[in-house]
C-alpha cells in the first residue's frame, strides 16, 4: 500500500472519529446530563476535532509543496530537454515517488546521452559521404566524354556539363523529370530503356550512335551500362557518348587516300600493259611506232616510281619517321642547284627563266634535299604550267625586319581558277582546267607544303590570276 | 562503211593505245579527251559504240552515259567503262547509266576488242536494222 493510500484512509478515519466524538457529546448534552460536565464534554471533543482539522491542513499543505516542487522539476527538464534528478527536500514520504521516477529518468538520461553520440556519429557520416558523393560527381564533371545517369523509373538523376551541352538541356536534381520529357532524341531514350529493360541478357553494350547537332552530323560510340542495386535488380542506367566524329574522318581519309593511290597507282600501270601488250600483239607496225611504244613504256615507268617516291616522302612526312638533317643553309645557293637542273627544260619551251637570288651568306636552318625538292617543284611546276615563250621569275630575298628568307617562283602561265585555289595543297588534286597542259601526280604541292611547314615551320603561299600566272613563294627563318 | 566508235579518256596514252588497237581492226575511231566533248561527239552523230573512262574532268563515264541516255538519238548507244576505281563502281549504277561491259585498269587492249565485237559486231559487219 503505498503512502498517499494510507494517508487518505487515516484522514478519513480521523475524519469519522472526529464526526462521532461531535455526535455522541451533543447527543449527551441533549438528554440532561450535569450542564457543567456535559460543556466540558462538548468543550475537548471540540478541540479535538479542531486539533484534527489542523493538522490535517498542515499535512496537506506539506504534501501539495513537494508535489508542486516535483512538478517544477520536471517542468523545467521538459522545457530545457536537460535531465536530472528529482530532489524534494525533507519529504521522505514522497521518497516512493521520486526514487522510481529518478531511476526512470536516469535511465532516460543513458539513452538520450546514447542517442546523441550516435547522432553526431551519423552526422560525421553523412558529411563524409556527401563529401564522397561532391568528389565522384566532381569526377564525372570533369570527364570530356558526355555521361548520363538515369534511375529505374527512366528520369534522369546525373549528367555532366558535356552531356548538357551536347543534348541541350540543364539538369535540375531536385526536380526529376523522364528522360523522354528532357532529350528530344527519341533514339537514344529509346536506347537508355532497351538497356534497363534487358538487363537479364546483358548489362552492357556498346552502340554506334549520330547526333545531329547545328546541322553538323557527329558520331558516337555510346556504352550503356546497368547499374545494380544490393538486391540485383536494376536501379538505373549510366551512358556515356564518346565522340568518334574524327576518328571516323580519319578512317574515311586513310580509305581515300589508299583508292586515290591505288587509282593514281593504276593509270600509269595501265599504259605499260596495253603498250606491251601491242608489241606483243604485232601492232606496230614500223620501227618507229615501235620506238614510241618503247618511250611511252619508258616514261610511264618513271611516272610511276616518281609517284611512289613523293607518296612514300608524304606518308613518312606525315607520320614523322622522315629522317630530317637541319644544318645551315645557303637557300640562295640551293635554289642556283634547282635552276642549273632546271634550265634545259625551260629552254626546251623557250622559257626566259631570270634570277633574283639575295647573297649566299644569308643562311636558314633546313634540310637541303628537301628544301631542294621543294624549290625544284615549284619551278617544275612554273615550267611545266607555263606556255612556250613565258617567263618565269625565281627569286631569293631576305626580309631583315622580320628576319626571313623568301623564294618564290612567279609564272606567266595558266594560272590557277579561284574556286581550285583552296585545294591545290590536297593529296591528288589537280586543276581541271590545267590537267591537259601537264602531267601530275597531284601530290607534289602537297609535298612541298609539307617539307616547307610541317617540316621546317615555314610559310608556304600562292597567289595567282587565271591567265596571268601564279605566284608560289616560302619563307624560312634566316640564322642571326 | 564501217562502225564509229567514240573513246574518252583524258589519260592521252590510254586514248592512243585504244584507239590504234580499234582503228588497226578496222573501226572508225573518234577520240574524246573529257566527258563533255565525248557528248558533243555523240550528239553530232550518234556512233555505233561509246568506250570511256570513269574519272574525266569536268563530267565522269556514268554522268556521260546516262545524258545520253536522256536524248532519243543517242539513248541506246552501248556502253563500255574503263575504270582504276574498281571498288568505288555501282553495280547500281552502271545498269542505270546503261553500261554494258567494265573493264577495270589495267586493261588488255585484246580484252578490249573482243568486248567491242561482241556488243557491236565486227567493224565490217552491217549494223542490224540499218
Amino acid at each position: 500500500m503505498t503512502t498517499a493510500k494510507r494517508l487518505g484512509l487515516t484522514t478519513i478515519a480521523l475524519v469519522l472519529m472526529g464526526a462521532s466524538a461531535a455526535y455522541y457529546a451533543t447527543t449527551m448534552a441533549m438528554k440532561g446530563h450535569g450542564v457543567l460536565s456535559s460543556s466540558l464534554n462538548y468543550l475537548v471533543l471540540a478541540l479535538i476535532a479542531a486539533l484534527t482539522i489542523l493538522m490535517l491542513l498542515v499535512f496537506w499543505r506539506s504534501m501539495h509543496r513537494a508535489m508542486a516542487e516535483v512538478s517544477r522539476q520536471i517542468g523545467d527538464m521538459a522545457r530545457t530537454g536537460e535531465v536530472g534528478m528529482v530532489m524534494v527536500r525533507g519529504n521522505n514520504e514522497l521518497n516512493e515517488v521520486t526514487v522510481p521516477l529518478n531511476k526512470l529518468l536516469t535511465n532516460t538520461q543513458e539513452e538520450l546521452d546514447t542517442l546523441r553520440s550516435e547522432k553526431r556519429e551519423l552526422q560525421i557520416q553523412s558529411r563524409i559521404a556527401s563529401a564522397e558523393k561532391h568528389h565522384t560527381e566532381a569526377i564525372i564533371f570533369s570527364i570530356s566524354d558526355a555521361v548520363i545517369v538515369t534511375n529505374r523509373f527512366d528520369e534522369l538523376v546525373l549528367a555532366n556539363e558535356a552531356a548538357e551541352e551536347l543534348l541541350g538541356f540543364k539538369l535540375n536534381t531536385s526536380l526529376r523529370k523522364n528522360i523522354d520529357r528532357i532529350f528530344s532524341d527519341g533514339s537514344l531514350v529509346r536506347l537508355i530503356r532497351e538497356t534497363r529493360n534487358h538487363s537479364r541478357s546483358s548489362r552492357r553494350k556498346i552502340v554506334e550512335h549520330s547526333i545531329d547537332k547545328n546541322g553538323d552530323s557527329k558520331t558516337f560510340t555510346v556504352t550503356l551500362s546497368c547499374v545494380t542495386a544490393s538486391n540485383d535488380e536494376v536501379s538505373g542506367v549510366v551512358a556515356v557518348l564518346h565522340d568518334i566524329t574524327r576518328e571516323k574522318e580519319i578512317a574515311r581519309t586513310k580509305t581515300d587516300f589508299v583508292s586515290n593511290v591505288s587509282h593514281e597507282l593504276k593509270t600509269p600501270l595501265a599504259s605499260i600493259k596495253a603498250y606491251i601488250e601491242m608489241l606483243i600483239d604485232g601492232e606496230a607496225e614500223d620501227e618507229q611506232t615501235k620506238r614510241d611504244f618503247y618511250e611511252i613504256i619508258s616514261g610511264e615507268t618513271d611516272r610511276l616510281h616518281r609517284l611512289i617516291e613523293n607518296i612514300l616522302n608524304i606518308s613518312r612526312i606525315e607520320s614523322g619517321v622522315v629522317k630530317v638533317v637541319r644544318e645551315p643553309v645557303s637557300l640562295t645557293s640551293v635554289v642556283k642547284r634547282v635552276l642549273n637542273v632546271a634550265a634545259p627544260q625551260a629552254k626546251l619551251k623557250d622559257l626566259e627563266l631570270e634570277e633574283r637570288l639575295a647573297p649566299v651568306f644569308y643562311q636558314v636552318e633546313a634540310d637541303q634535299d628537301m628544301i631542294y625538292q621543294a624549290a625544284m617543284n615549284l619551278v617544275s611546276n612554273a615550267i611545266k604550267y607555263t606556255p612556250n615563250g613565258g617567263k618565269i621569275i625565281v627569286e631569293v630575298s631576305v626580309d631583315e625586319k622580320r628576319g626571313v628568307a623568301v623564294c618564290s617562283v612567279a609564272d606567266s602561265g595558266a594560272g590557277i581558277p579561284e574556286a581550285d585555289l583552296p585545294h591545290i595543297f590536297e593529296k591528288f588534286y589537280r586543276v581541271n582546267a590545267n590537267k591537259k597542259l601537264a602531267k601530275g601526280t597531284g601530290l607534289g604541292l602537297t609535298l612541298v607544303k609539307h617539307i616547307v611547314e610541317s617540316v621546317h615551320n615555314g610559310e608556304l603561299s600562292v597567289t595567282s590570276e587565271e591567265g596571268q600566272g601564279s605566284t608560289f613563294s616560302f619563307e624560312l627563318p634566316v640564322l642571326s | 562503211m564501217s562502225k564509229r566508235i567514240v573513246v574518252a579518256d583524258d589519260e592521252a596514252h590510254i586514248l592512243h593505245v585504244v584507239s590504234m588497237k580499234l582503228t588497226n581492226a578496222g573501226y572508225d575511231v573518234q577520240t574524246a579527251e573529257d566527258g563533255e566533248e565525248a557528248l558533243e561527239h555523240c550528239q553530232a552523230d550518234p556512233p555505233d559504240m561509246l568506250i570511256t573512262d570513269y574519272q574525266m574532268p569536268y563530267m565522269s563515264g556514268v554522268e556521260l552515259c546516262k545524258a545520253l541516255r536522256q536524248s532519243e538519238s543517242t539513248k541506246d548507244i552501248p556502253a563500255m567503262m574503263l575504270t582504276a576505281r574498281g571498288f568505288d563502281v555501282e553495280p547500281a549504277e552502271m545498269i542505270e547509266a546503261g553500261i554494258s561491259a567494265v573493264l577495270a585498269k589495267p586493261f588488255s587492249p585484246r580484252e578490249v576488242l573482243g568486248k567491242v565485237v561482241e556488243l557491236v559486231g565486227e567493224a565490217q559487219e552491217a549494223t542490224v536494222g540499218a
